[in-house]
């Protein structure tokens, strides 16, 4: 049979497969088994068990159980309403007040969490009722909320580069500090745009004038983000430092988080025994899918399907540009109905050999995938951020999706942003003082 | 029955939450090692075998409860007859997944034993030992894919599903 017979028929059994409700871990186990037994190897299942020892043992991926572990515990404190209550000082100053706490929350928030699902839920929990209470526009809440909730994945440490790294071999640590400068690039972007809406719709703002607070006030209220300002400069500043890997500052982090919820009295038994239920729940389904992603990728690697079709679009002559364009419609449409990290472990064994081949800097690949993935997260009608806010709100899903959709467009201009400037991605690691 | 049934889930649970306790003491005392000059030998093997423990230890406890993701888009409006049906196939397919999963886990902790094959890091550990831990979370992912297997032949709803609906909030 040749390649490209053979390629349509395992990507067919495997949307069957996806669609049919079976596991998706479990899926590309399957699919891996299939494409070997297809090019006749005899020996699947010592290739199994080889790959999935190798792909459960490595030392970069023992950040990803820490990180996870971490979002779990700073979930359990009262962590989101300190932020609030630290910000909305601030805040009421600029055009859009309240709705720029929701912004900056999720920023902060982002930085010691890798999820985007659990950034929404944790700051939404706080603000959402906040702000209807205060007469702020509901769609604008929520818009802003699934926005900003994605950049959990893009603004270290995150997740969802963990698995990048993994997968691609790239490094993690010079993967988060890419992330650093296009995080904040969103936050301001985000933050303008509210701004802009502000002036613009000054009716559907809350009524009610000015009370003024006095500089002292704002002081005060600015110590109550010293903790958790504290644990993020710790972790990624000692990563960008070089004074830690990241494996070691997510160890450091879970061990801060801890002493923040000892110290803010949020840590007894049994929180302490759910957080680490949840954070098995979570590391266990990613490690399982990465298990049988890395075990798919040697199978596709024995038939030879990355390489060829690497060589095919290498016959076509795409530019870069056009070859981007392309990846970022097939990530759009898998996102649709794909979680992130499946996307991510699904496309980078067959993406990566076409993407060096056009000759597009892997680091700086990793970063454009990620902020792919955000604009998925709230796009229906599989958006685990829409699904988190529908919940939160007991809106709809739709309702969500188009308050989100001003935030979806500023993403892609974000996109095109990193795509003329590359040196937004490339700048902060190319200063790092080792990788 | 359904109190031995809770305990294994647990047990599975507690065990993969205690490796990624384990990882964090093992990455912390390096730190302090460095700082204070001396070495946690083989401290990245360590932690490597715990984070491969910790993987599969939870397998069953992450399946019980729903963690592991599926696609239930194109499922959902199915009627409750084609449901039964699909459920039962999926399970068959995965009891079928996991047993392979299971023998060839087995099967490499034997070879790993009988080929006498150590890590190549400080301390020389004897592969077979944190390889245990693979086949007996596969054994237990077996096990509990076959619980919910005989749930659904008498009719009953599978355990995942129970919990499917609520958002499993790190869920990327």
């Amino acid at each position: 049979m040749d390649t490209t017979l053979l390629s349509i028929a395992l990507a067919a059994s495997m949307i069957l497969m996806l669609a049919f409700g079976v596991w998706v871990s479990l899926t590309l186990v399957g699919i891996g088994i299939l494409g070997l037994l297809l090019s006749g190897n005899e020996q699947v299942g010592l290739l199994f068990a080889t790959s999935s020892w190798g792909a459960s043992t490595g030392w970069s991926l023992t950040a990803l159980p820490m990180f996870i572990w971490m979002g779990e515990v700073l979930f359990r404190t009262r962590l989101s309403e300190d932020l609030f209550k630290g910000l909305s000082p601030w805040m009421s100053g600029l055009p859009g007040k309240l709705l720029h706490v929701n912004i900056l929350s999720c920023g902060i928030f982002a930085a010691v969490s890798g999820s985007s699902a659990a950034t929404a839920a944790t700051i939404g929990r706080m603000t959402l009722p906040e702000l209807k209470a205060q007469g702020y526009s509901d769609r604008m809440a929520v818009g802003t909320l699934a926005g900003s909730g994605t950049l959990g994945l893009l603004i270290p440490p995150s997740i969802i580069l963990i698995v990048y790294g993994v997968a691609a071999e790239v490094s993690i640590g010079r993967l988060f500090i890419a992330g650093a400068l296009p995080g904040l690039m969103l936050v301001t972007m985000f933050m303008g745009y509210t701004m802009v809406w502000a002036v613009l719709n000054k009716d559907e703002m809350p009524k009610h004038k000015n009370e003024h607070i006095s500089f002292s006030a704002k002081i005060k209220a600015l110590r109550m983000l010293l903790p958790i300002v504290g644990l993020i400069v710790f972790v990624l500043g000692s990563i960008y430092a070089g004074f830690t890997t990241p494996t070691e500052a997510a160890a450091l982090g879970v061990f801060g988080a801890l002493l923040l919820a000892a110290i803010t009295g949020s840590l007894n038994a049994h929180s302490f025994k759910e957080s680490l239920l949840g954070a098995v729940k979570s590391s266990c389904m990613i490690g399982l899918i990465l298990v049988g992603a890395h075990f798919l990728t040697l199978s596709m690697g024995f038939l030879g399907i990355p390489r060829e079709l690497a060589e095919w679009i290498g016959s076509m002559s795409l530019s870069p540009f056009e070859l981007l364009v392309c990846l970022t419609a097939l990530f759009v449409i898998l996102g649709c109905f794909l979680d992130g990290i499946s996307v991510v472990v699904l496309t980078v064994a067959v993406v990566m050999p076409m993407v060096q081949q056009a000759g597009i800097d892997l680091l700086w690949f990793g970063i454009f995938i990620v902020l792919v993935v955000e604009m998925a997260q709230i796009t229906p009608p599989v958006g685990f951020n829409l699904f988190v806010i529908q919940a939160l709100t007991g809106k709809d899903i739709l309702y969500v999706a188009r308050a989100a959709l001003p935030f979806f467009l500023l993403i892609m201009a974000a996109l095109l942003l990193i795509g003329w400037f590359p040196e937004i991605v490339t700048y902060l690691p190319q200063t790092m003082s080792r990788g | 029955m359904s109190n031995l049934r809770d305990t294994f889930y647990l047990a599975s649970g507690y065990a993969a939450g205690f490796c990624i306790a384990l990882i964090m003491v093992v990455i912390l005392m390096q730190i302090v090692g460095r700082l204070f000059g001396f070495i946690i030998p083989s401290a990245e093997d360590v932690s490597g075998y715990a984070l491969a423990a910790s993987t599969f230890f939870g397998l069953a406890y992450t399946f019980h409860e729903g963690g592991h993701i599926r696609v239930t888009l194109v499922i959902q409006k199915w009627p409750a007859r084609a449901r039964f049906v699909q459920e039962l196939a999926v399970l068959i397919l995965g009891l079928g997944l996991a047993s392979f999963m299971t023998f060839y886990s087995w099967h490499m902790v034997w070879e790993s034993y009988v080929f006498e094959e150590v890590s190549h890091g400080y301390i020389p550990i004897p592969l077979w030992i944190p390889q245990i831990p693979v086949g007996l979370g596969t054994l237990a992912l077996t096990i509990a894919i076959l619980d919910d297997l005989i749930a659904v032949l008498r009719k009953r709803v599978p355990s995942y599903q129970q919990h499917e609906n609520d958002i499993n909030l790190e869920q990327i």
